[in-house]
């Protein structure tokens, strides 16, 4: 087997040359000797590859279109087996760059690996630490969710400030006048393609221009001191940069495990108020930019961030001794750690103000409450081709509720009503009970023009038996299946013993003073009432409820019919469950 | 990394192997942890039904609008379930349906059961073909010439009130066997 595997070995060698090309990869020394100091840019290698990944299994399920993004997105958190995980890495792991970043940038400033002849080296890692945040930048929006969306909203509003083009750089950037479909496949294109090659290509650069110059060792030492502690880099560096690797990707899934993934917020709502928070990383910014209004807040948002690559460019040329021992380098390191210090300041303060501020906090429960409704509809009756917010339209009686709380709830709920109340438990025993022993009662007819009036109805005196029979009786008419029809039919002899008939008919649609109770609370009878109270068979013109036929299809009506049916056999906690 | 060429003495050799020992096993560690997650989300679609639609038979056409020649009726569904997303109102699929020599009404489905091209049918021949690779088939669906390996798929239907209800059903193309996809 070892034979064979050599000779195999030996021939792919002859065509490709793969063992020196190894050979060169790995056996380089680590001048000065291996040391985790190192190993930064090896784990900001590892997350990329990650991130690479990651990313392209998220492509797998994910569908970059405004009507589609966040359906697809709540389908990878919750219906993909361990999609939550995948989108967790994806999203934490933008994080775990932005810390590698940071605390590689951090060790190359102290060791002064930036100084001659490795100028450009850090150039291309300023450039690719500016990648980082664009792929942060372009990543947020892609869920199209409503903190990505109003978070990208202020930036690309930023953008739209700049001076002379700023409408036009606006347009360029979110694919026209408005955020839609373009916006969403342009920072696809970016996020997916674009970002990705110049984030390979810069890589490429910065790696090899590191193997042309080497590790830059601990300051201080002579040359024959840093010859002789020379290790190879295999296996003694890269034994370092795995274990670093595999501490920070322990670190990640700990993290990923223990937030459960990266959330999704509820669909973008265009009409909502949403408090928009950019990822943490850009809460220095955000904090800024509270402290400065009108043009200075454009000069600031705008300026920032280039006075800051400029200050990272120009660093070679601001500390130019060949010197790298920190302590004769005290102006750069300030310049650099200052800036560090400024970041973390205005990133606490943001979020101590945030934190300070209960009424934000309840804003974000809600939202996080809406989040799990919207996730729920998706999950038990997916997302509708208009789009991920028209995921609620999905929910039980929404059409129904929607129509109610327009056309009806003005009249029949509230304190303000002017009609008899109408909800959960409408229509039941307990109801019809009410109501006939007190019609013109605050939640009865006791709000209408008509109790005011001497065609008012008169409170029934039956009592005892036979008034659960007459109860049973207007109950049996609504088709309820529990009716007692024996009870019921009890009722109707109460009902000719009881002065009832002189106002209300009991077949057909013939009239009285009083309504036609036939079929009263059958879906049939329902409709023909909300359509037109004012129907002779009903309160003819006695009538005080608009004709909701003038403003309503007869589906729509339909629908409504079927609510009130409903609410007959509801609870408070029934209705109130609809809103989960 | 077994073809080791240097030297196998003193200490730091030892601690050379053992380095990358550990530096394979943690890297295939990582491998491990991230690949096990990502196959099984990979092959999360495979044995699942990710597209379904509503189940009801679906309202095709009139009986008494049926002749002997067959007519292509395209069947909608109320609804389709897509992974994420719910639409009304689908095309699923089209079926060609005629009344036999009996007055019985018969329905076919239009997908080829070669390769799954939708097939049409050649009426001064009286035959269904394909337009991919040329099978035929007569017009109560036996094949006639042609790859298929077997007849035209005929669709379950029922008659309600005059009219043809149809319910369907994709079968999965190629072979002489009939199984739904």
């Amino acid at each position: 087997m070892p034979l064979v595997a050599s000779r195999l070995g030996d021939w792919l060698d002859e065509r490709t040359g793969h063992r020196r090309a190894l050979h060169v990869a790995l056996e380089e020394p680590v001048v000065g000797g291996a040391s985790f100091m190192y190993v930064m840019g090896s784990v900001l290698l590892f997350l990329l590859v990650l991130q690479t990944v990651t990313g392209a299994l998220l492509a797998f399920y994910y569908s970059p279109s405004a009507s589609d993004a966040w359906g697809s997105v709540a389908y990878i958190e919750d219906q993909v087996t361990l999609g939550w995980f995948i989108r967790g890495l994806h999203h934490h792991g933008a994080s775990a760059m932005v810390i590698c970043a940071g605390l590689h940038m951090l060790q190359v400033v102290i060791y002064g690996a930036y100084k001659k002849p490795r100028e450009v080296t850090w150039w291309v890692g300023v450039m690719l630490l500016g990648l980082i945040l664009a792929f942060a930048l372009t990543g947020y929006l892609l869920p199209w969710d409503q903190t990505g969306y109003w978070a990208t909203k202020v930036a690309t509003g930023i953008a739209g400030e700049t001076p002379g083009a700023g409408v036009e750089v606006q347009a360029a950037l979110q694919g026209g006048n408005e955020y839609g479909n373009l916006t969403l496949t342009r920072f696809f294109a970016l996020h997916v393609f674009v970002l990705p090659a110049l984030t390979f290509g810069l890589v490429a650069i910065h790696v090899l221009l590191f193997r042309k110059h080497g590790v830059t060792p601990r300051w201080g030492r002579s040359a024959e001191e840093l010859e002789r502690r020379a290790q190879p880099f295999w296996p003694d560096q890269l034994f370092r940069d795995v274990a670093a690797m595999a501490v920070a990707f322990a670190a990640l899934v700990a993290w990923v495990l223990h937030t459960g993934g990266a959330g999704l917020d509820p669909p973008a709502d265009p009409s909502s108020n949403f408090d928009a928070r950019p990822e943490w990383y850009f809460r220095a910014l955000f904090q800024m930019l509270k402290y400065f209004s009108g043009p200075m807040e454009t000069v600031v948002a705008l300026g920032a961030p280039v006075l800051v690559g400029g200050a990272l460019f120009s660093l070679p040329f601001i500390d130019r001794g060949a010197d790298r021992s920190p302590r004769r380098r005290i102006l750069a390191l300030a310049l650099v750690l200052g800036g560090f210090a400024a970041t973390g300041a205005l990133t606490m303060i943001s979020y101590r103000a945030d934190g300070a501020d209960p009424e934000l906090a309840e804003r974000e429960a809600q939202s996080d409450r809406l989040a799990a409704r919207a996730r729920r509809l998706a999950r038990e009756h997916g997302v509708p081709a208009a789009g991920g917010i028209a995921v609620y339209t999905t929910a039980p009686w929404y059409e129904a509720r929607k129509l109610w709380a327009e056309h009806c709830a003005g009249c029949h709920s509230g304190e303000d009503r002017e009609g008899p109340l109408i909800g959960p438990g409408y229509n039941n025993r307990a109801w019809i009970r009410g109501m006939l022993t007190t019609p013109s009662g605050d939640t009865y007819f006791g709000r209408t023009k008509l109790a005011k009036t001497e065609d008012a109805m008169p409170e029934t005196e039956a009592t005892g038996a036979d008034l659960d029979a007459l109860v049973e009786m207007v109950y049996a008419e609504t088709g309820a299946a529990d009716a007692d029809q024996a009870l019921a039919a009890r009722g109707v002899e109460v009902f000719g013993e009881q002065p009832c008939g002189d106002c209300h008919e009991r077949t057909g649609t013939e009239t009285s003073s009083g309504p036609n109770l036939a079929g009263r609370g059958t879906p049939a009878h329902l409709r023909a009432f909300i359509a037109d109270t004012g129907l002779p068979q009903f309160f003819g013109d006695k009538h005080q409820m608009p004709r909701i036929a003038d403003d309503l299809s007869p589906a729509q009506i339909a629908i409504l019919a079927d609510w009130v049916i409903w609410l007959r056999t509801a609870s408070d906690e029934d209705v109130k469950r609809l809103d989960d | 990394m077994a073809d080791d060429d240097e030297p196998r003495e003193g200490r730091a050799p030892d601690r050379r192997v053992f380095l990358k020992v550990a530096t394979c096993a943690l890297g295939g560690g990582i491998g491990v942890a991230a690949g096990v997650p990502a196959v099984s989300y990979l092959l999360h679609p495979v044995g699942g039904r990710t597209v379904t639609a509503s189940t009801e038979p679906i309202d095709a056409i009139a009986v008494r609008e049926l002749g002997l020649d067959p007519v292509r009726v395209p069947l909608r569904a109320r609804a389709v379930r897509d992974a994420w997303s719910s639409t009304l109102d689908v095309p699923l699929g089209a079926a060609w349906i005629r009344r036999d020599e009996q007055g019985e009404v018969k329905a076919l489905s239009s997908v080829c059961p070669h390769l799954g091209c939708a097939v049409a049918f050649n009426q001064p021949a009286r035959e269904f073909r394909c337009p991919c690779h040329d099978s035929a088939f007569a017009v109560d669906g036996q094949r006639q010439r042609g790859p298929s390996e077997r007849d035209l798929d005929p669709l379950p239907l029922t008659i309600e009130k005059g009219r043809v209800l149809i319910t369907w059903v994709r079968f999965r193309a190629g072979g002489s066997s009939r199984d739904p996809a």
